[in-house]
């Protein structure tokens, strides 16, 4: 039963689907309730299910974020919205203290079925505040999952694996792709949900993205193409844990590695990923490893430096091409 | 006092060894003996043991990478206090690498200018990306002839410089994805490339079956022993079949060992029965169900799959296989295919090393062949 939806409809429907089939599942945040949610991801829930299961919070994100952890330490299986992952930082306290160790210092006894749902990314000159990633900081958490799905199909799939998962969950979602169309087929079955996903298939360069970048990869591959040059795309689907399995596998075939991330270059999800597949694919390797990351900045407010602050998909193309006509130049 | 633990060499194959796991940690006491890690080795997963007493200490390698013979992969020392690990070190290469000397065989490169005076390891030739020295190494081509046009050497450079090679063209096909190959397969692949110098013919014959099969069935007898000691009897009449083709000479066998093709989840093996003619049935029924038990759980030592003079391998399992012949490993004169018996006959191929024995002989090996298989009380002894 395939049907199109925009990104944020899939969501709202896993969200629907999980609360109808399980009494524990309910929803809190800023504007969840009344208001729908800031990108109508919790629309006509409130009306449906009443105010017990979709909160409505204060502006107090490190305090409804740690209810959502006692919620789920006492048997609950609670979605926590924060408006944006940039006023996740007044949570991580509750997100990194509470809900990704208290399963470990409790030796297993408390499971933690919470899922946190964030909206994030670079979107049309919102400003430095209001304009970051931040997902390094959670990759750099043991204990986290990290959902980064790009599609409306992904989008239904991960949030409705996290509801059922016990373990703490946060799902990136990125604000340009809440408007974004594609089909959602609600029968079929999910792969896991770490699982990266080869989104075209390619002889020539490896590009690895996840969540935009990894739309802006396959149109960068569609231009490529017309070139001769065929990129493998691969969407990561998960930043922690990574599918290290399909990364390799790709590379070992394509010997040339590009990792397209929006999040800033230093210390960004881009280098995790570049060393690890040195690691592994070292010997496979007939180019160095490229990242196509953002710049180093605080996301410009003007709006054409601020699209020029991070990937476009003639800077993933060109750095394809860079790392491919090195090979055919050096033919004789 | 703090000693080193090394990749020790399990087998004469052997050039690397995959560390599949830690029995001890660090720390833990240790005794001259003691069983401290398990390696694979090119066809079996083997027990590393410790050569001193005293305290396992890091840094220990990773578990389940590669790394080549005689590399340090951790150490003994003399007290607990000092067994402090450190992290592992990451594995050397994810891909085996070989010296190229054992590789020549395999890859003749006459055409080539000799090897520079100087090794050419890293370093000594300019800049070249790690998989274009990959594949140097193993196209046996001088990197240090060859210049890449962008500076450093790439893979292109190496593939246009080693000419036609033996290199599927993937490209032209369906997409795919490059699975490593384990040491166990790669092995086998060697063996196989190493064998296709060995010119062979194949004789086959028609014969009854179903009586031997019975009685089997009825007195549990593995038909694997019944055809090896079958053969081993028939080649004591016909010891051609027992001898190796050598640029020196026939090297002539003392004893008849006969490997048994067993197909295991890895893929294939043959454990050697030893003195397959010389030793009683039940004795040699005993051996062969302890091989096979080893064999299933991939703990043959070299020394039980290594050196057969002859080999059998029965497909009667699969009903649908009604005739098939197989590669002679190195090593041996003959090899002898089984397949399914259908109307109480089954097909029996003998593939033949044509340097060592002719059209005639295989016949008349196959003859006394048959003739064993009906005298049962013989055959079981």
């Amino acid at each position: 039963v395939t049907q199109e939806m925009l990104y944020w409809q899939a969501l709202n429907h896993a969200m629907d689907v999980e609360m109808a089939g399980d009494e524990s599942v309910f929803t809190l945040g800023e504007d969840v309730g009344l208001y729908g949610g800031s990108y109508r991801v919790t629309e006509g829930l409130y009306a449906k299910y009443g105010e017990m299961r979709v909160r409505d919070t204060p502006i107090s994100e490190n305090s409804f974020t740690g209810l959502g952890v006692g919620a789920a330490l006492v048997g609950a299986r609670p979605v926590v919205e924060i408006m944006t992952i940039n006023f996740a930082l007044l949570a991580l306290d509750s997100i990194i203290n509470g809900a990704a160790k208290i399963p470990f210092m409790s030796g297993g006894q408390f499971p933690m079925p919470l899922v946190i749902r964030v909206p994030g990314g670079v979107a049309r000159q919102l400003a430095a505040q209001h304009a970051q990633r931040l997902e390094s900081i959670f990759m750099n958490v043991p204990g986290l999952r990290v959902a980064v799905p790009a599609t409306p199909q992904d989008a239904y799939w991960q949030l409705r694996q996290a509801i059922a998962s016990d373990e703490p969950i946060i799902l990136l979602e990125h604000e340009l792709l809440y408007f974004t169309k594609g089909p959602v087929d609600i029968m079929a079955d999910p792969p896991p949900m770490h699982r990266a996903a080869v989104r075209r298939q390619g002889r020539d360069v490896t590009v690895i993205g996840y969540s935009r970048t990894a739309i802006l990869a396959q149109e960068a591959a569609a231009e490529l193409a017309k070139e001769g040059i065929e990129a493998e795309i691969i969407d990561l689907r998960s930043l922690s844990p990574i599918d290290w399995e399909t990364c390799a596998g790709s590379v070992n075939k394509t010997h040339r590695a590009i990792i397209a991330e929006e999040d800033c270059r230093h210390a960004g999800a881009g280098a995790e990923i570049a060393a690890t597949l040195a690691e592994r694919c070292f010997y496979s390797l007939d180019a160095p490893i490229q990242r196509v990351a953002g710049l180093d900045v605080p996301a410009p407010y003007n709006g054409a430096l601020e699209a020029a602050s991070i990937p476009r998909v003639p800077d993933i193309a060109a750095a394809a091409r860079a790392l491919v006509q090195a090979k055919a130049s050096a033919a004789p | 006092m703090k000693q080193a633990i090394t990749m020790p060499a399990l087998s004469d194959t052997m050039n690397n060894g995959r560390l599949v796991k830690w029995l001890k940690r660090i720390g833990d006491p240790v005794k001259r003996g003691e069983v401290i890690a398990e390696v694979e080795t090119d066809k079996a997963v083997m027990e590393v043991e410790a050569f001193h007493d005293g305290y396992l200490a890091g840094p220990l390698v990773a578990a389940d990478a590669e790394f080549p013979v005689g590399q340090t992969i951790g150490y003994v020392v003399d007290s607990a206090t000092e067994a402090v690990g450190e992290a592992p070190p990451p594995p050397p290469a994810q891909a085996p690498t070989r010296p190229p000397a054992a590789r020549a065989p395999v890859e003749p490169q006459q055409t080539r200018p000799p090897a520079p005076a100087t090794p050419r390891d890293a370093g000594v030739v300019g800049r070249a990306s790690p998989y274009a020295r990959r594949l140097a190494q193993q196209l046996g081509v001088d990197l240090g002839a060859i210049g890449g046009a962008s500076g450093a050497i790439r893979a292109a450079d190496v593939l246009s410089a080693a000419g036609p090679t033996h290199i599927p063209d993937l490209d032209a096909g369906p997409p795919y994805r490059i699975e490593r190959n384990s040491s166990f397969r790669e092995a086998v692949a060697q063996t196989m490339i190493a064998s296709l110098a060995t010119p062979t013919f194949r004789v086959t014959a028609q014969l009854l079956v179903a009586p031997l099969m019975a009685l089997a069935k009825e007195r549990t007898w593995s038909l694997n022993v019944l055809f090896a000691r079958a053969a081993a009897l028939a080649i004591k009449e016909h010891p051609l079949f027992n001898a190796v083709y050598t640029p020196e000479g026939i090297a002539h066998r003392e004893r008849v060992d006969v490997g048994i093709a067993v197909d295991t989840s890895e893929g294939l093996i043959t454990p050697v029965l030893r003195d397959v003619a010389g030793r009683p049935f039940d004795v040699l029924s005993q051996d062969w169900r302890a091989l096979v038990e080893k064999a299933g759980r991939r703990r043959l030592a070299p020394a039980e799959y290594r050196g057969a003079t002859f080999y059998v391998s029965h497909l009667g399992i699969f009903p649908v296989v009604c005739s098939f012949d197989s590669i002679i490993p190195l090593g041996a004169c003959a090899l002898l295919s089984i397949a399914a018996a259908r109307e109480g006959t089954a097909l029996f191929t003998l593939n033949c090393d044509h340097r060592v024995v002719f059209g005639g002989d295989a016949a008349r090996f196959l003859q006394t062949f048959e003739n064993q298989l009906t005298s049962v009380d013989k055959l079981t002894q």
